[in-house]
């Protein structure tokens, strides 16, 4: 246990130190782009007609202040604040906080993500040990097949189509938002049942697009497994066939945990397109309306966001594989 | 379970490979028989089939590869090569025990040397498990291992001799009696090497087992061996008492084979390869002595007739030239 708190405690210093590079990148790219949200605001009162003075003083009562200090100040003033975990206010939602507006939508990210990776995993790492095991049949032909159909159609391709079919054509299944706003948010049947009727398009484009992927990687490994020595040794110590299998699905999906990990990270991100499509006021959604209001603190958010989930994600990853892999385990106790 | 080491009868044992220029034999028409209580060593360079046909005496040639005809005779077992599913399964393991070479990872990585033989305990319908425990770190100890530790470890945590020393115990703690070593000492040093074979005759006599080591080291067969074999492009060219066939081959393979063993004294010049290579499943002459391309001693007649098995007492050759001189004679 100690080694797991050893490893943490490195990984948690150099997340930290990663974190603060991305955020001072972000910080200067987003400065260094054109358009100023506040001139943009005090243009757009300019063609409605107000006088230039009248339009200096509604922006400042709408933001609350006027950027006046250097670029480095603001920048001391930025990481300071991070440290707190304070990311700033909001620009195009004056007085929210931008910390409060992510995780409101980390909500609508987090629950499609996680159901629709979780699902594609378990159902593809399955599937890719019955590919490899019956490679040489019809079965395996086809399980490889759909997984390589799958893995080519683009996400929104896929979300669109779903959208049509299940939305349009057979209106089963609904596509307008995460939720019925009918009903009143908390723990009672109406809300969560609604809830979940509109995750099922969602959590089904995650998973059909991510299926094909963990059907031949898990099919490859495997197949690489059947070809190691242990296996045959196994065979020939007249090993139940279930523990065999035990033996091969254990040491051929050590690999895809790496994967699963990273595609949780970057996934946590957002899926713009799937949001969009969706009208899931997720992490990608807001991203998106960020870049349009020229939201810079809530861009900014957004940037530092998903990089702390990927490297929350690898960092997870890392940590598993101490657990899972003695060969990882004891690598770490010669150093 | 017979409690005493059987006897193996091998004959006419041919192995095919489907390749794509249709199905090529690797093993062809060997006959062979291992005395109970012996150990018999089979000798032959890379691709000679000796590795094929030592997973025969299983039943456990892999596919592309298939047991084409003959028969695997073990006492106690019956004729291997018609046993299938759990019959075959349960024989393995439990009445043959197979050691891989050293150098193959045998291990599962991912799990300990103990929870794999509680693995193939389970397999086995093993009642008594802290029994078999206990039988493996009395086999380990035996081997001068401390085992306990030995079971407490991963393979990554093993030297190679070491996993070779687990690899005999987990071949001989279900207490089978005849006991298949295919390459017991290659890519392990010299001392580990002498130490693995000194193992392999102690618990070969303690424990009265019927061995077979598969080598393509003669100095192995020289130290372990009461019988050899020499194996050539998939057939038994020459056999008899490891003393007599050292100390006067007949084959001129074999005497190939061992003037070609580098002597510590002496000029090192004096070791003297075989000339040419040794034929691949594809290269294997279809008629007449497969050795004939590297032999000093060809005749017209072994370009067309496959020279036959013939006996002499406990000796027994396969070539052309042997007979003619016998005849002469």
């Amino acid at each position: 246990m100690t080694l797991i708190a050893r490893r943490l405690a490195g990984h948690l210093a150099r997340g930290f130190v990663m974190i603060i590079v991305v955020a001072t990148i972000s910080f200067f790219i987003i400065n260094n782009i054109p358009g100023d949200p506040m001139a943009a605001q005090y243009d757009k009162l300019l063609q409605s007609g107000m006088s230039p003075e009248a339009a200096t003083q509604a922006v400042k009562v709408l933001y609350g202040f006027q950027p006046t200090g250097s670029l480095w100040q603001q920048y001391t003033d930025y990481i300071g604040g991070l440290l707190h975990l304070d990311l700033g206010t909001s620009v195009s939602r004056p007085g929210q906080p931008v910390l409060g507006v992510l995780g409101e939508a980390a909500k609508w990210t987090i629950l499609p993500v996680l159901g629709g990776t979780l699902l594609s995993f378990l159902v593809g790492v399955i599937l890719g040990v019955y590919a490899a095991i019956k490679r040489k049949s019809k079965l395996g032909d086809a399980l490889a097949i759909s997984g390589s159909l799958l893995h080519g159609i683009p996400q929104y391709v896929l979300a669109m189509l779903l959208v049509v079919i299940f939305a349009t054509l057979i209106p089963i299944l609904p596509a307008d938002g995460p939720v019925d706003i009918m009903f009143e948010p908390g723990f009672n049947a109406g809300y969560l049942g609604s809830l979940a009727e509109h995750a099922v398009l969602p959590i089904a484009t995650y998973a059909l697009s991510a299926y094909g992927g963990w059907v031949l990687a898990m099919k490859s490994s495997v197949v690489t497994v059947l070809g190691d020595d242990f296996i045959l040794a196994a065979e020939l110590r007249g090993m139940k066939r279930s523990i065999i299998f035990r033996y091969i699905a254990r040491n051929a999906i050590l690999p895809l945990f790496t994967i699963l990990a990273l595609s949780l990270g970057l996934l946590l991100g957002g899926a713009v397109f799937i949001e969009k499509i969706f009208n899931y006021p997720g992490l990608g959604w807001l991203l998106i309306e960020s870049i349009n209001t020229r939201d810079y603190a809530l861009m900014g958010g957004a940037f530092l966001l998903i990089t702390a989930a990927v490297i929350v994600a690898n960092i997870v990853a890392d940590l598993f594989y101490t657990v899972i892999d003695p060969r990882v385990r004891s690598g770490e106790d010669s150093t | 379970m017979a409690d005493q080491a059987p006897g193996v009868r091998i004959d006419g044992l041919t192995v095919v490979y489907k390749t794509p220029a249709g199905e090529l034999p690797a093993v062809r028409g060997i006959s062979l028989t291992l005395e109970p209580g012996t150990i018999t060593g089979i000798v032959g360079e890379s691709g000679s089939g000796k590795s094929t046909l030592a997973l025969s005496l299983l039943n456990a040639v892999q596919p592309p590869g298939r047991i084409a005809a003959g028969s695997v005779e073990i006492d106690g077992l019956g004729d291997v090569v018609g046993l299938a599913g759990e019959q075959l399964r349960k024989a393995r393991g439990a009445h043959i025990g197979y050691v891989f070479q050293a150098a193959q990872n045998s291990l599962n990585p991912l799990k300990t040397v103990g929870k794999q033989l509680l693995d193939l305990g389970r397999s086995h319908g093993v009642e008594d498990l802290p029994g078999l425990v206990r039988e493996a770190r009395e086999l380990l100890g035996r081997m001068g291992l401390d085992g306990a530790r030995v079971l407490d470890s991963h393979q990554h945590e093993l030297s190679g001799g070491m996993r070779q020393r687990v690899g005999i115990m987990l071949a001989l703690v279900l207490n089978a009696h005849l006991v298949v070593l295919d390459e017991p000492t290659t890519a392990l040093d010299m001392i580990t090497q002498a130490n693995i074979l000194k193992i392999v005759r102690e618990v070969h006599a303690e424990r009265g087992l019927t061995t077979l080591v598969i080598t393509h080291d003669i100095g192995v067969v020289a130290e372990v061996a009461d019988r050899l074999a020499v194996m050539y492009g998939g057939r038994l060219v020459e056999q008899g008492p490891t003393r007599e066939v050292l100390g006067a081959p007949r084959h001129p393979y074999t005497r190939g084979l061992i003037k070609a063993i580098p002597r510590l004294v002496g000029d090192i010049d004096e070791a003297r390869a075989l000339p040419g290579r040794p034929p691949t499943l594809a290269t294997v002459p279809k008629e007449g002595c497969v050795f004939r391309e590297r032999c000093p001693q060809r005749m017209d007649v072994c370009d067309t007739v496959d020279p036959s098995v013939v006996a002499d007492g406990a000796r027994v050759v396969a070539c052309h030239a042997v007979t003619v001189k016998e005849h002469a004679s």
